[in-house]
Parts: structure tokens; C-alpha cells; sequence
């Protein structure tokens, strides 16, 4: 597989430089290494062991879409009028106080507002897509075993659920929809904290306080017959980025629609004192006809990571299987 | 031109960003924004649980019979950032509460607001106060 993380990463150096507004490495005592990327030079803090730090609390939510719109096609990048103009279009959508859609659309608007936290900018290269290979910024093509899946669980989704088991993940608080592997932005919940020591890193996601251990020491990936609902993951250091290939994933986990053999390699590498870059690669011959790859910025935040009581005593579940055989006796 | 062309981008991520949150439940799965209800009842229990709570109260029927609802509100947290304290439900204490009952018929309603005997109103954080435009809101924005 061919990586272009050089170009990605003097995009992201020079969008990174261009935002920085003082004197940020002269603030923090701590060694720092210079990476290269590109010809561009940065200093990153490092551990008392001497790697890049990437310790801390990390914030990625972005209003950005993950693939870029049809209607954009060809356009890579907003200018500034444009990113003004969409941010405040999509906080005006997702204004709870809307009252202009009738008495469901006003109520389903408004219900589960305290929870959402989608982040209100666009991410700082004001790229239109998260995708970045390919170019044109959307994922490749479906393949044929590929879209007979998607068809499957869309026709799931369709009809009133016959059981728990017809509900997505999330909803059954058995994965976090934004914890990955890979992680993405999404409506709330988009903090992330890393842990580091010499030959392990911990990510531990706030969305259902996931924690994912990768040990950093060589040894291979779970025989293949172990399946995990967030795969297994295995790291190591390319220069300073590391580097995390998570393989061993369970059906059910279908990352947009990913089949058991996804191959995630994920790339974590600190482009200044407040910025983590972020980039994933999906590679899963079984549903797409190529592999892609996405990037984004994490931001340092003061945090800390709250606890994720995602349901107790699950009420929502049995109401929504209610609601279900509700529909079922309408006849619809 | 260069108008159109910011139009036509904005709409554009606008659609793209407009797939659905599927991960949470959304609230026509459960309930009934078009069966509005009001009840009075006694608080019999509170859960102060995630991602919503949920208050019980008896309601007394024109008949002397008892009915048991739950009425969901929304995160404790919200709750309290809405008004509520640990002491503003006890048990006993008689509430008015309008919402949206559940989509099955059954006796769980979504809760938008609550009325306490002394005409105190808090909002539960649930649906309100995204409401339908009712007048009843006095935060709401007159048209």
C-alpha cells in the first residue's frame, strides 16, 4: 500500500502554521524533535523516553462532512466567505429552537438537543471532505458483495425493528458511533484521550468509554479465528508518527459498512503544541474496489473525559420495540 | 456569480452534512408528537438515570382509579441546569405535566414541561423548549 502522508502533511503544517497566533514553542520547557514534512520543520514536545508526546486530551468534533458533496465536485477547499457562510447555515439547521416544521419535525429537532455537540467550524484547511484519497474526496466505489450488504442493512433499517438485534451498535451502547477504529467525527462525544509509556499507548475514547490498548512491542496481530468488536490493534513508531493497524474485526462492527476484514492503519503525529493530526487509512478489498484514506486535526482541550452512562436501565429500547409493534399493527 | 457559486456550495455540504444521527434514538421511534397530553399525577419515584430520566407519578382517573406513568425527562444534568434538585420531586408531591405520549398507546409519555401546585413551570430538557409554536413558552419568539 502507498502512503502520501508528505503531501497530507505540509497541507496540514501550513494550515497548522497559518493559524498559530504567538510564540508556542518558547511557552513549554520540555525537549522537542523537529519533524520534517516536507520542508516544513515543527517542534513537538517529547516523553521523558524520548518519543513525540501525544499525551492529553484531544478534541476532533468538526462540522466538515466525512466524503465531499456531489455538488462540490472539483471544489477541494472553501474559501473563508464560504466556511463562514456554511458554519452559520448548519447551526440555523440544527437550531433547536426552530419552530417552522410541523409538530414532529419541531419536537425530533428539539428532543436530545443537550446532547448534541457537533462542534460549530470547519476543520482548518477548510477541505469540503475528510476524505483525501481519492482526490475527488468520497469513498471509492462499492463492490458488487459490498452493495449487496449495504442493500441488506438499509432494508433493515427500513422496516419497524424486530428486535434489539435490528438496532444499530450505538444504540445498544455496544460501540460508540465516532470511537472507531477508525474514529470520526460525530454528534457528540468527540474526545479522546492517549495514554503513553515505552511499549504500550492507550486511546481511550469519551463515546462509551473505550478504551483500546496497542501494544507498541512487536508482537503479531490475535490469530484470526479471535474476532473484536473494535479489532485488534498493534503500533509502532515510523519517525514521529505512530502508527496503528487495527485487523480482527467482528461482522457486526461494519465501520460504513466494512466487512470483518477491514484493515485500519491509523497515523498519529503532533504538528505543534495544540495540534494532533489524525489520519486513517481503510483498506477492505470485500466492500470497497479500492482502499481510502481520510485526515483531520485533533485539538488539545483542557478536557477532562467524562463518563459515558450511555443507558441505564435501557428504557429506550424497550420503548422503541414498542413503538415498533405499534407501527406493525397500523399495517405499516 | 461568484453568489451562486457560495449557494450553491453551502447547499451542497449542507446535504452531504444532513445523513442522519441514527446512533441516538430519535424521537418518532418512541413517541407521538401529534398525541399531546396533560397530566396530574403525585410523584410516586424518580430514576435519575442516563440518557434520560424518567419521573413516575399516580394519576387519579374522574372513575377513583389509578393509572401509572412514567414521564421521561432529560439527562439529570440537564435537569438540574433546567431548575431541578434533588428535593423538587419527592414523593407525594403533585405535578402537572404536559408532553407527548408514547407511540404504543402505553402509559409513558415524553415530558416537555412541569407545573408545580405554587405555578412554578420548569422545562424537562426532553422535548422543550423545541415545542410546536404554542404560546406557551415564553421564551418563544413572536411571529
Amino acid at each position: 500500500m502507498s502512503y502520501r502522508f508528505p503531501t497530507f502533511a505540509m497541507g496540514w503544517a501550513l494550515a497548522a502554521v497559518m493559524t498559530l497566533t504567538g510564540p508556542v514553542y518558547g511557552q513549554t520547557p520540555k525537549p522537542v524533535a523537529k519533524t520534517k514534512g516536507a520542508g516544513q520543520q515543527q517542534a513537538v514536545a517529547l516523553t521523558p523516553w524520548g518519543k513525540p508526546d501525544l499525551r492529553g486530551i484531544w478534541d476532533f468534533a468538526t462540522i466538515t462532512p466525512m466524503e465531499r458533496p456531489s455538488e462540490l465536485a472539483g471544489k477541494e477547499v472553501l474559501s473563508e466567505q464560504e466556511a463562514t457562510e456554511f458554519e452559520r447555515q448548519t447551526l440555523e439547521r440544527r437550531n433547536p429552537d426552530r419552530r417552522d416544521g410541523g409538530a414532529e419535525a419541531d419536537v425530533g429537532r428539539a428532543y436530545n438537543q443537550f446532547w448534541w455537540d457537533y462542534g460549530t467550524k470547519v476543520i482548518a484547511s477548510k477541505r469540503t471532505s475528510l476524505v483525501i484519497d481519492p482526490p475527488n474526496g468520497k469513498a471509492p466505489p462499492l463492490t458488487p458483495n459490498g452493495k449487496k450488504r449495504a442493500e441488506a442493512r438499509a432494508e433493515i433499517m427500513r422496516r419497524p425493528a424486530a428486535g434489539p438485534e435490528d438496532r444499530n451498535l450505538a444504540e445498544r451502547c455496544i460501540l460508540g458511533f465516532n470511537a472507531g477504529p477508525p474514529m470520526a467525527p460525530g454528534a457528540y462525544n468527540n474526545n479522546v484521550q492517549l495514554f503513553q509509556t515505552p511499549d504500550s499507548v492507550i486511546i481511550l475514547n469519551e463515546m462509551v468509554n473505550d478504551a483500546r490498548f496497542v501494544p507498541l512491542d512487536g508482537r503479531p496481530h490475535l490469530p484470526p479465528n479471535i474476532r473484536q468488536w473494535r479489532g485488534d490493534s498493534r503500533g509502532h513508531w515510523e519517525g514521529n508518527t505512530l502508527v496503528v493497524d487495527t485487523t480482527n474485526f467482528r461482522d457486526e462492527t461494519n465501520f460504513r459498512g466494512a466487512s470483518r476484514n477491514l484493515h485500519v492503519i491509523e497515523r498519529f503525529t503532533r504538528a505543534d503544541s495544540e495540534t494532533l493530526l489524525y489520519e486513517f487509512t481503510i483498506d477492505d478489498p470485500a466492500t470497497w474496489t479500492a482502499p481510502w484514506k481520510a485526515a483531520f486535526p485533533m485539538r488539545r482541550t483542557a478536557g477532562p473525559i467524562y463518563e459515558y452512562a450511555c443507558h441505564e436501565g435501557n428504557y429506550g429500547m424497550f420503548n422503541i420495540l414498542a413503538g415498533a409493534r405499534a407501527q406493525d399493527k397500523e399495517g405499516r | 456569480m461568484r453568489i451562486y457559486f457560495l449557494i450553491a456550495v453551502v447547499c451542497g455540504m449542507l446535504l452531504a452534512s444532513a445523513s442522519p444521527v441514527s446512533a441516538h434514538h430519535a424521537f418518532a421511534a418512541e413517541f407521538d408528537a401529534n398525541k399531546p397530553i396533560k397530566l396530574q399525577g403525585a410523584v410516586t419515584k424518580v430514576e435519575w438515570i442516563n440518557p434520560h430520566a424518567w419521573i413516575h407519578i399516580d394519576v387519579k382517573k374522574p372513575d377513583g382509579k389509578i393509572e401509572k406513568w412514567m414521564i421521561e425527562g432529560g439527562t439529570p444534568n440537564t435537569l438540574f441546569r433546567r431548575g431541578f434538585s434533588k428535593t423538587s420531586l419527592l414523593p407525594g408531591t403533585i405535578i402537572v405535566v404536559e408532553g407527548y405520549q408514547s407511540k404504543d398507546g402505553s402509559l409513558r409519555a415524553n415530558g416537555r414541561d412541569l407545573t408545580f401546585p405554587d405555578g412554578r413551570k420548569l422545562f424537562m430538557g426532553s422535548s422543550g423548549t423545541g415545542a410546536p409554536r404554542d404560546g406557551r413558552d415564553p421564551t418563544e419568539p413572536k411571529q
